[in-house]
């Protein structure tokens, strides 16, 4: 009878992506339960076993690796500030080695980060908003995995960037730049692979509770007091108000030269990632 | 008492559990149970992933021990777990005196 329910369980916990040394540790602390009970029923049906053990460890793994992304993006985030504040003056584009490639990046370098910092945010926002609970909905957790694994992208992307567009640019930036360039982006996208790793150790557990992801107005619901006017339930109006923002901020930026150019860029650039985005990241439903 | 009445505190009862002593998964539910005078009679499978997550969480360590010629696995709580249990028996005590001088 035990040895037939816990092969039950091992078959159970294989199918919601428990398996390797955690698995046999669960199944050889049942194994000890049940030999000193005796009692098959009264530790619990297989498959509800599996899917607590499912819930629990992938909601409380999922916050983790959320609060870890943050974290090897933080410094990631004031590494790209300081290094970035550090040029002088701006090379040619057309300087470049191979030219599309070094738009390409140039272009990476600029949206990436801002992206990575906008679902870091959000991604923190969310696992803070689970933080008291001890299993939430498979939606929530796959959308909590969804936007760890786009910010640590992003920032992975950025710094990826920012390497390549010291090489390509070279000749027209001073070395001492291009060397620390490729030093700080080494020593960033370290943390970022940890917490990759971590995330898709987390992605392995497949959990089993049924129920709704919620969207951005749950996270950002401490915020939304302080609009004067009704956001919760309109997406794409919030979305217009940060484009606005992030316009206003690239306009002030950019002075008088740049800055209508930057602003009409990341107005279109916010409001294409929102579309292109916003259900993945689970920002609207 | 119901399963569900329970599930809320469950992390905060395991936690004052371990207290007193480190303990394997089927010892500590037979103290929760017989703390509680037979009300915490929960079903025992359902005790194992809170421990786990207890664990992950760095609230619990546990290491396998053999004895008479058995392994099992041991749990006992950390530095942040004794923390975590102070500050839970803390709001339980305001939040149960608090209840009582209302429905008293």
């Amino acid at each position: 009878m035990i040895e037939r329910y816990l092969r039950e369980l091992e078959a159970e916990l294989g199918a919601v992506g428990i398996r390797g040394s955690l698995r046999r540790r669960i199944l050889a602390e049942t194994a000890d339960h049940l030999r000193e009970t005796g009692d098959v029923a009264r530790f619990g049906e297989s498959k509800l076993i599996a899917a607590r053990f499912a819930d629990e460890l992938a909601t409380n793994g999922a916050r983790r690796v959320a609060y870890t992304s943050f974290l090897a993006l933080a410094p990631a985030g004031i590494a790209y500030a300081i290094l970035l504040g550090l040029i002088r003056t701006w090379p040619d584009i057309t300087s470049a080695k191979v030219l599309p490639l070094a738009i390409a990046t140039a272009l990476t370098v600029v949206l990436a980060p801002q992206v990575a910092f906008a679902t870091g945010l959000l991604t923190v926002a969310r696992a803070w908003r689970l933080r008291s609970e001890t299993a939430v909905p498979a939606a929530e957790i796959g959308v909590l995995r969804r936007r760890a694994a786009v910010a640590l992208g992003s920032g992975a992307a950025a710094f990826t960037g920012i390497a390549v567009y010291a090489y390509e640019y070279s000749s027209g930036l001073p070395s001492w730049w291009t060397t620390t360039a490729f030093a700080v982006s080494g020593a960033v996208l370290v943390p970022i692979a940890g917490a990759a790793v971590a995330l898709a150790r987390n992605a392995r557990v497949r959990p089993q509770a049924s129920g709704s992801a919620g969207d951005l107005f749950d996270d950002v619901a401490p915020l939304l007091d302080l609009v004067p006017f009704r956001l919760r339930g309109r997406p794409w109006r919030f979305c217009l108000l940060v484009a606005v923002a992030v316009a206003a901020a690239a306009l002030i930026a950019g002075g008088p030269d740049e800055g209508p150019r930057n602003a009409v860029f990341e107005f279109v650039a916010v409001c294409a990632g929102f579309a292109g985005l916003g259900r993945f990241l689970g920002l609207r439903r | 008492m119901r399963a569900e009445t329970l599930k809320g505190h469950l992390d905060f009862l395991l936690l004052a559990t371990l207290a007193d002593e480190p303990a394997h998964g089927y010892r500590i539910i037979e103290a929760l149970k017989r703390r509680s005078a037979g009300a915490f009679d929960l079903p025992e499978g359902t005790v194992y992933p809170a421990l786990h997550r207890l664990e992950q969480s760095g609230l619990l360590a546990s290491s396998w021990v053999s004895a008479s010629g058995r392994r099992r696995r041991v749990y006992r709580l950390t530095a942040r777990g004794r923390r975590g249990l102070s500050g839970a028996r803390r709001e339980w005590r305001g939040f149960t005196k608090a209840v009582e001088a209302v429905v008293a």
